[in-house]
């Protein structure tokens, strides 16, 4: 593995030293840039040592960094296989070419997928209707897996339009999927974008805060006018098919397509720019009813006008965020990135920015935010910098930060791993590298009454766009009655072959799939693992629970490890102990496929003793130890 | 020896096995965790309420519509849109969706002049099983795990404080420990999920397993004298006196007959309303069953229509049945919500509602309450809370009243800054009887 990637690394090297021939490279491509930043991180963290009067911690062993780097990186224990040949690595810049591998494989970005879909509140299913938000959801798993720059993948939320079928435009699920609620989605915008917390300001002005309730609505008519594209042209079409549902099954059917998953999933226009007061406004300085225009409350200002309609007031508000608001934006998300890394953020709650002379190490604040900005927002080479520094190599410490909401940067904190992690490591252990399985896609397929219709002849992308580019109502009814026509003749002529065979195209995975958290439907049904370990339940942002409970370490002890792991003589950590006759060898190869390690004296005496007592079954015992085991489900 | 005794048989060899396991190799001592609470220490219950023993707490998680439940305004067409009224019994009006609720209403105390000042989802929900605002420096314990901490378990195994299909960031012992956290349930049919040891593990490989990993846990803890870990290790003590205990068939529903299945309804809900009544009865202390989805900015009366069909059944039968069984008079059942929804009913969003914090509605029965009676009133609109505003922490401090708990009693975190079950908040003692 490390073979094949030295090799990669050295193609690219080639590249990159080929590219800077001609200067164009970009501190984000320059490794030297990186490890200069890296280092650079490590001299303000040692001036901190310095200054505090504080002993500088230990170095992690290759063991523990190796466990750390997978678990932060790609949110799963490393296989038996990747442990083993990392630890038998002699490579002095070993870690750094772990480092590097890692952040290239496919593992990272399904971990930055669950990290995305916490922070964006994703859920596949909508309240309501027949829309979902499958492709929202492909649309943020592709920009992770692509490694879109954060400032591009937030202006894309912000400033959406159009159809939500079309892979280009299948962002405008950030405000379909909140619809009927624009204000709670504009709250979670500034929120999880800038650290501003408006959420009192929706219904009164903020006793503790700064933000009065006019503020909140000032800035709330940019996102105001969410429409649907067009959908208009058929209502009265609608309304007739509404009140004939029962008689005329599959016209209702097709209509219900129309109207919910293909109208009601698009989001029209770029907003409207006013808003008028709501009746319940209750300050002298506004009326309900009044129209408010929209101003930004901070940052360099920039207003709509209350007098007419500004089609590009979504533009402008994230113009605004990313581009308008001094260090904030990329301030809160480079905290963000350090809590991912370094397990604890240097402020913290991350989603209540404060400026970084108010933290606890303001050199080190404003360094990585302007860091974050040379990278040009790219997460993977921010990310790639905080692994490389020998603070990320620290030692564990086992004490909480001394310091009141934020790191005290002496040492990694001892923290649960998320559910997600648990999780992912688990089906490590059953299945073998879960990172080789296919990623799952949308069902792009039409589907009327429950069945797909059209397959190989037409797909939700292209009919979608074809109805929403419709300009009058009469060319609306004829789409429609045309698409019905064919879709009776194609439900009757092949609807089982046809369905068959593009099933294949279709990459689903249920509940039970023994595949990462990211593929798996979301949330976590509520009897699922995931859901029991404190797997966010997607309703409010960044939710996820590391709190043990009693129904973890039944599940542990007697339920889905035992079943899925243990139990289960094919499942892959045995697979390890193939043609290994050595009592000896079989317990460290369980060691490293589980802890990453090798035992120590005293542990390897034991499960010695153990294989002595219990024979074979031994080995399932000691598999269930180390899994039952506190080391297991801690980050350390 | 027949059936039944052979089962017994093996019932009490597990137990014995079980108890042999934990003493040996968990050292656990088999004794409720009193030591643990305040209960001993505490002085004798406070509240003169003091009927209640267990409480069944159903929230409506999103918002419930207080107009289209236990506050509707008859008179005002324009705020009840396609919402009717029914007569319960005791002259109690409430929502046209809830016909079998309004044939208990005469056990009811419906609380009208419920008022939030959070105006959020996740704050409202938050403040009302923590009494607390939200803040980024604490971690508040849940409204169960103060009862749990101030009275202590009743069951010397089973989880004193149980969460049925309740997300766990509202049912955490914060700083009290995960001690104190809810066990979690998702689906009530399938209770306790891994509660027995996997059939083909044997007691004696089942032993060993615990043996090394309590040795490895060991050693890890010394090695990380940390809290968090200390609580796994002592969860999995708590785990394993759980599933040694004679007990376990409380989380079993098969146990109960279909006519009282049939009676409580079919869904989550229902069914986790008869589990929680069968917790309680197996004196579990502290049951919370969530029915969720009420966030009907959209489509209100058909949203509110559909959770109302899901809620009034179960809701219903649940407090006949506890009655039948005499179990009313020490169990609280509460229901409660993070806001209402608003007076004015949105068209551009297909008929809905939006939050509405200022006035809502919440209801409490049995635990000494008296039955048929409404608290509080609002404005004609339902807009305003006119009279007897009761807050968020007013309305936990009569839980904590009913219960006997000392609602004012100042527990200290272990950053050292004071908390209450209730806050500020007072007890209404009009209410009971």
């Amino acid at each position: 593995m490390f073979r094949i990637f030295s090799q990669a690394l050295l193609f690219s090297l080639t590249l990159e030293m080929t590219a800077h021939a001609f200067d164009e490279i970009k501190p984000k491509d320059d490794t030297e840039y990186i490890k200069k930043s890296a280092l650079k991180i490590d001299t303000l963290i040692a001036n901190f040592y310095r200054l505090k009067k504080l002993p500088v911690p230990e170095v992690t062993d290759d063991a523990m960094f190796m466990r750390r780097s997978f678990l932060v990186t790609l949110g799963r224990i490393p296989t038996a296989e990747e442990a083993w040949s990392f630890i038998e690595m002699e490579d002095t810049d070993k870690r750094a070419e772990l480092v590097d591998y890692l952040i290239k494989s496919r593992g990272y970005s399904s971990h930055m997928t669950n990290w995305a879909f916490d922070l964006l509140r994703l859920r596949d299913n909508r309240q309501g209707g027949q829309g979902t938000n499958e492709p929202y959801r492909n649309w943020i798993r592709e920009a992770m897996d692509q490694n879109m720059p954060w400032n591009q993948f937030v202006d894309q939320l912000i400033s959406s339009t159009g159809n939500g079928w079309d892979p280009k435009t299948a962002a405008v699920g950030y405000y379909t999927s909140d619809r009927g609620m624009p204000l709670d989605n504009l709250s979670n915008t500034m929120r999880v974008f800038l650290g501003t917390r408006m959420e009192c300001a929706q219904c009164h002005d903020d006793p503790f805060g700064e933000t009065e309730r006019k503020d909140f609505y000032h800035l709330a008519a940019f996102t105001h006018g969410q429409e649907q594209m067009n959908q208009s042209l058929m209502s009265r079409l609608w309304l007739e098919l509404r009140d004939n549902r029962e008689s005329r099954v599959i016209e209702y059917q097709v209509g219900q397509l129309f109207w919910d998953k293909i109208y009601g999933m698009s989001l029209g226009g770029g907003g409207e720019g006013r808003i008028t007061l709501p009746s319940d406004y209750q300050y002298r300085d506004g009326k309900p009813g009044e129209i408010l225009g929209g101003k930004t409350p901070f940052g360099k200002s920039v207003r709509t006008s209350d007098r007419n309609d500004d089609e590009k007031s979504r533009e402008k508000l994230s113009e605004w965020i990313t581009e308008k608001t001094g260090p904030q934006f990329a301030s809160v998300i480079a905290d963000r990135m350090w809590k991912r890394v370094m397990g604890k953020g240097i402020h913290e709650p991350v989603d209540e920015y404060i400026e970084a002379s108010k933290t606890v190490y303001p050199e080190l604040m404003t360094y990585l935010s302007t860091l974050m900005v040379e990278l040009d927002y790219d997460l993977r080479a921010f990310q790639k910098v905080l692994l490389l520094t020998k603070t990320f190599q620290f030692a564990t410490n086992p004490n909480p930060s001394s310091i009141d909401g934020g790191d005290d940067f002496h040492g990694r904190k001892i923290e649960r791993l998320s559910a997600e992690q648990i999780w992912d490591s688990l089906i490590t252990l059953s299945n073998g590298d879960p990172d080789k399985l296919p990623s799952r896609s949308v069902d792009h397929r039409i589907y009327v009454g429950g069945r797909p219709v059209l397959v190989g002849e037409m797909d939700m992308v292209q009919l979608s766009n074809e109805v929403l580019a419709l300009k009058t109502e009469e060319s609306v009814r004829k789409y429609y009655k045309d698409f019905l026509d064919r879709a009776k003749q194609g439900s009757v002529a092949k609807k089982s072959d046809s369905s068959m065979m593009m099933a294949e195209n279709v990459q689903k995975y249920g509940v039970d799939s023994a595949v990462r958290a990211s593929e798996l439907p979301s949330p976590a049904p509520r009897e699922h693992f995931l859901y029991l370990f404190g797997a966010s339940d997607r309703e409010v942002v960044e939710s996820a629970s590391k709190d043990p409970n009693v129904g973890q370490m039944l599940s542990l002890m007697n339920g889905f490890v035992q079943r899925q792991l243990v139990n289960k003589p094919d499942a892959h950590v045995y697979k390890s102990l193939q043609n290994v006759t050595s009592t000896h060898e079989r317990i460290r190869r369980l060691y490293l496929a589980i802890l990453s390690r090798p035992p120590t004296t005293q542990e390897m005496e034991w499960m010695q003793a153990e294989v002595e007592s219990a024979g074979d079954q031994a080995y399932r015992n000691i598999v269930a130890a180390l899994v039952m085991s506190s080391e297991f489900v801690f980050l350390q | 020896m027949n059936h039944l005794e052979l089962n017994r048989a093996d019932e009490l060899t597990r137990r014995h096995f079980m108890l042999n396991a934990a003493r040996t190799y968990l050292g656990v001592h088999l004794f409720p965790m009193l030591g643990a609470s305040v209960a001993s220490a505490a002085p004798a219950a406070v509240g003169a309420g003091n009927k209640a023993k267990y409480v069944i707490y159903l929230y409506m998680s999103g918002g419930m519509s207080h107009l289209d439940t236990f506050d509707p305004k008859p008179k005002k067409k324009a705020v009840m849109g396609p919402t009717e009224t029914i007569m319960g019994k005791a002259d109690l009006e409430i929502s046209g969706y809830l016909p079998k609720t309004a044939e208990v209403t005469d056990k009811m105390c419906i609380i009208n002049s419920m008022s939030s000042t959070q105006g959020a989802h996740e704050q409202g929900s938050y403040m009302m099983h923590h009494s607390y605002s939200q803040r980024g420096t604490i971690r508040h314990p849940a409204f169960g795990s103060w009862v749990l901490k101030l009275a202590g378990p009743i069951h010397p195994e089973l989880p004193g404080f149980i969460a049925i299909n309740t997300p766990p960031a509202v049912t955490s012992g914060g700083f009290f420990g995960a001690k104190f956290s809810a066990a979690p349930i998702g689906r009530p049919e399938e209770g306790l999920q891994d509660s027995r040891r996997p059939q083909n593990v044997s007691e004696g490989d089942f032993e060993r397993r615990l043996s090394l990993a309590d040795k490895l846990n060991q050693q890890f803890h010394s090695r990380y004298p940390n809290a968090d870990v200390k609580a796994y290790e002592e969860l999995y003590r708590d785990a394993i006196s759980l599933m040694n205990s004679s007990d376990l068939a409380a989380f079993d529903l098969s146990k109960e007959t279909q006519a009282t299945r049939d009676m409580y309804g079919s869904g989550n809900f229902a069914q986790g309303c008869l589990l929680a009544r069968r917790l309680i009865e197996n004196d579990v202390r502290f049951v919370e069953v969530q029915l969720g989805g009420w966030d009907t900015h959209y489509d209100n009366f058909a949203g509110v229509e559909g959770r109302c069909k899901e809620f009034d059944q179960a809701y219903a039968a649940l407090l006949t049945d506890l009655e039948a069984r005499g179990k009313l008079k020490d169990t609280l059942v509460v229901v409660a919500t993070e806001f209402g929804r608003t007076p004015e009913i949105k068209s551009e969003h297909k008929d809905g509602r939006d939050h509405h914090p200022s006035a809502f509605s919440c209801v409490l029965a049995g635990g000494g309450i008296k039955g048929g009676v409404k608290y509080g009133l609002t404005d004609t609109s339902g807009g305003k809370v006119k009279n007897d505003l009761v807050t968020v922490q007013d309305f936990n401090a009569t839980i904590a009243y009913s219960l006997g708990l000392p609602h004012d009693l100042v527990l200290m975190s272990p950053s050292k800054r004071p908390f209450k079950i209730a806050d500020q908040g007072k007890p209404i003692t009009s209410i009971f009887g």
